[in-house]
């Protein structure tokens, strides 16, 4: 069985942009060849505007290359239209951004149902009972009907985390995910990664610019100007 | 693309977080369906009222003494052989317009199985004198029976017996409001002053209101009486008032009876074209005004959908970014639309409901110069204005919409979610 999740072949990624009415044309990303397999542990580095964010998003398939081939689970997503790419990300992927991203209006049990609910995959009672259940795994059991601005931003983020794994995604993908936390609360961010990682082999790659978090994962892509510098496996 | 139930759970929960945006909004609809409703019932009342008041008690058809002649060619006068003239001659005979012979010319017209009644009327100017008011009257001769049968005298009587015009050769009956002028009541005796100035006493023995002015200002008596005062001959009419069996064929009974007869003949249609076309006029403005009332609470509702789609660019992306398609994000806008217009379109049907009850009990001064008299505003009553302006308050809201959805389903995530740091 083929290991290999997501796949980079001969990826660039070209921004164009728009200054005093001269169009610019950045490459972001070139030549870009690499593989993740499941069950890896991976972060993203590297200086900033180095193209890693740029890098999680094409993984992410929420971004298109300019040119290649991004592979998800075997499939090959360069042709695929907007709603399927969405109904794919539904499937495969879970996101974890720098900030949350919470539906303001909804309770943290009703955010995590969202993803689940989006293609009719789960019926409503189901979903509210696989919600408890990630809530309770993030340690946010006792704030299933609190909406998020009833919440710091450390219990923010862990309900993040839950939606994000709500619909059992085979690679979780985090930008950033401790950016806006304090010591305390990244350390619980890394410690569930971490345990989900060894205890469901969940394939988690996350962009960071916290080197101690990245030392801690079990592979770094380094990244500068837009091409894979180093890959070392810890 | 499929509205999942959860899509309206969002489009839904997002209205109601913002609860008095939202309000507001539903109550510009719902106030301007109200306006709208109103508008149309009241230009439906008047409009209604006027007409049954004419069908029931006008004329369907009223043949006059103006004959119709053709024109007659004159001369013929070739320039060259490519051109013609022909001249009319422009003398008229200055005949009075009377129908002679009457009895004659009704056959004729009962001869179309589709007219029911030939009324023949007698119309005469006079000075009446009572007391010491003196003015102008138009007193209309006729044959009471069968002119009741067309403006139901009998039933309008609001003194006196109609029966007695019959009863006695020099009896009158007058209309409320010229009862009103001249102060009169049943058993006074006026003083009718010909265009010969000769002067005839009448009884007065009724006095009736059919909340028509062109009926009501006037005073009706014996044909034989009205032909003395006018010094006609017992053949003579002035008008000949029709009722038909079927309203939808009274042109081409018309028709027919100007053919026949070479006297003219309108339908009551003619006769009122000007009124009718007056309140066509109004009525069009009036809807106009409205329908931009109703524009302007559009507006409203594009205003709160582009609000909220401006500051919800962070949950668009993010529902974007575990799978809502983006068809399925501008539904929710359009059903935010939607929602708004169906409750303002609620409100507004019963705000509408309540102010057509306040309307048709506010009394109003009768006033003697428009067509039809009434003492409170008649306001129609139909099902079709709540349901037609429910649907148009519905559309305008949908285009409202259109914008705003279309705006959040171009949502870029990646922007949006890249830049929020």
């Amino acid at each position: 069985m083929n290991d290999t999740i997501i796949e980079f072949r001969n990826v660039y990624k070209d921004l164009i942009t728009q200054d005093n009415n001269e169009v610019i044309q950045t490459t972001i990303l070139s030549d870009l060849n690499f593989k993740v397999q499941r069950g890896e542990f991976t972060s993203i580095t590297g200086p900033s505007g180095s193209g890693k964010t740029t890098m999680l998003y094409l993984m992410g398939i929420l971004d298109k290359p300019t040119k290649g081939t991004v592979v998800l689970d075997g499939q090959e997503t360069t042709a695929l239209s907007e709603e399927q790419l969405a109904v794919l990300r539904n499937d495969k992927l879970g996101f974890i951004f720098q900030f949350h991203f919470l539906l303001p209006e909804f309770s943290s049990l009703e955010n995590v149902m969202m993803p689940m609910l989006a293609r009719g995959k789960y019926t409503y009672a189901a979903a509210r009972e696989a919600a408890k259940e990630l809530l309770e795994q993030v340690e946010m059991g006792n704030k299933l009907n609190s909406k998020p601005n009833q919440l710091s931003g450390g219990q923010q983020q862990r309900v993040a985390i839950a939606r994000a794994l709500s619909n059992k995604p085979k690679v979780l993908l985090a930008d950033e995910p401790t950016g806006n936390l304090d010591s305390k609360n990244s350390a619980i961010v890394f410690d569930l990664f971490k345990k989900l990682n060894e205890e469901t082999n969940q394939t988690i790659i996350v962009v960071t610019h916290d080197e101690g978090f990245a030392h801690r994962t079990r592979r770094i892509l380094h990244v500068i100007d837009g091409k894979i510098d180093y890959s070392t496996n810890i | 693309m499929i509205i999942n139930r959860n899509i309206l759970y969002i489009a839904f929960r997002q209205l109601s977080h913002r609860r008095r945006q939202t309000l507001l909004t539903i109550g510009g609809i719902g106030i301007s369906v109200m306006v709208l409703i109103s508008a149309i019932s009241l230009m439906d009342g008047l409009l209604q009222s006027f007409t049954n008041k004419i069908i029931n008690s006008a004329p369907h058809i009223i043949v006059s003494g103006e004959k119709i002649t053709n024109p007659v060619s004159d001369l013929l006068y070739k320039k060259d052989s490519s051109s013609t003239f022909i001249f009319y001659k422009n003398v008229e005979r200055n005949d009075e317009d009377l129908i002679k012979n009457y009895a004659r010319v009704e056959n004729i017209i009962y001869t179309d199985p589709n007219i029911k009644l030939v009324s023949p009327v007698l119309s005469i100017n006079v000075i009446a004198k009572f007391g010491i008011i003196s003015q102008p009257m138009l007193v209309l001769g006729i044959i009471p029976k069968k002119a009741d049968a067309i403006t139901k005298f009998s039933e309008s009587m609001t003194e006196g017996k109609f029966d007695e015009l019959e009863r006695s050769p020099d009896a009158i009956i007058i209309g409320s409001s010229a009862a009103k002028d001249f102060q009169v009541k049943v058993g006074d005796r006026i003083n009718l002053v010909s265009n010969f100035g000769n002067t005839f006493a009448v009884n007065v023995v009724g006095i009736f209101s059919t909340g028509i002015n062109d009926v009501d200002n006037n005073a009706y008596a014996n044909l034989r009486l009205a032909q003395n005062i006018g010094n006609y001959l017992p053949n003579e009419v002035t008008q000949l008032y029709l009722r038909a069996n079927n309203l939808d064929k009274i042109s081409e009974s018309a028709q027919t009876i100007k053919k026949n007869t070479n006297y003219d003949a309108k339908t009551w249609e003619e006769n009122a074209a000007s009124v009718i076309s007056l309140y066509k006029t109004i009525s069009s403005m009036i809807y106009f005004l409205v329908f931009f009332v109703l524009l302007v609470a559009g507006f409203g509702v594009a205003n709160i959908l582009i609000t909220n789609v401006l500051e919800k660019y962070k949950d668009i992306a993010i529902l974007k970014s575990f799978g809502y398609k983006n068809s399925e994000i501008s539904a929710i806008y359009i059903i935010q639309g939607m929602m708004v217009a169906m409750l303002g379109a609620l409100i507004g049907c019963l705000l509408g409901f309540i102010m057509i009850q306040i309307l048709s009990s506010i009394p109003i001064t009768p006033s003697q110069t428009s067509s039809v008299r009434s003492d409170h505003l008649e306001m129609g009553k139909s099902p079709y204005y709540f349901l037609l302006t429910s649907i148009f308050a519905m559309i305008v809201s949908f285009f409202a919409s259109l914008g705003p959805s279309r705006s959040a389903s171009k949502v870029n995530p990646v922007d949006i979610l890249r830049g929020e740091r």
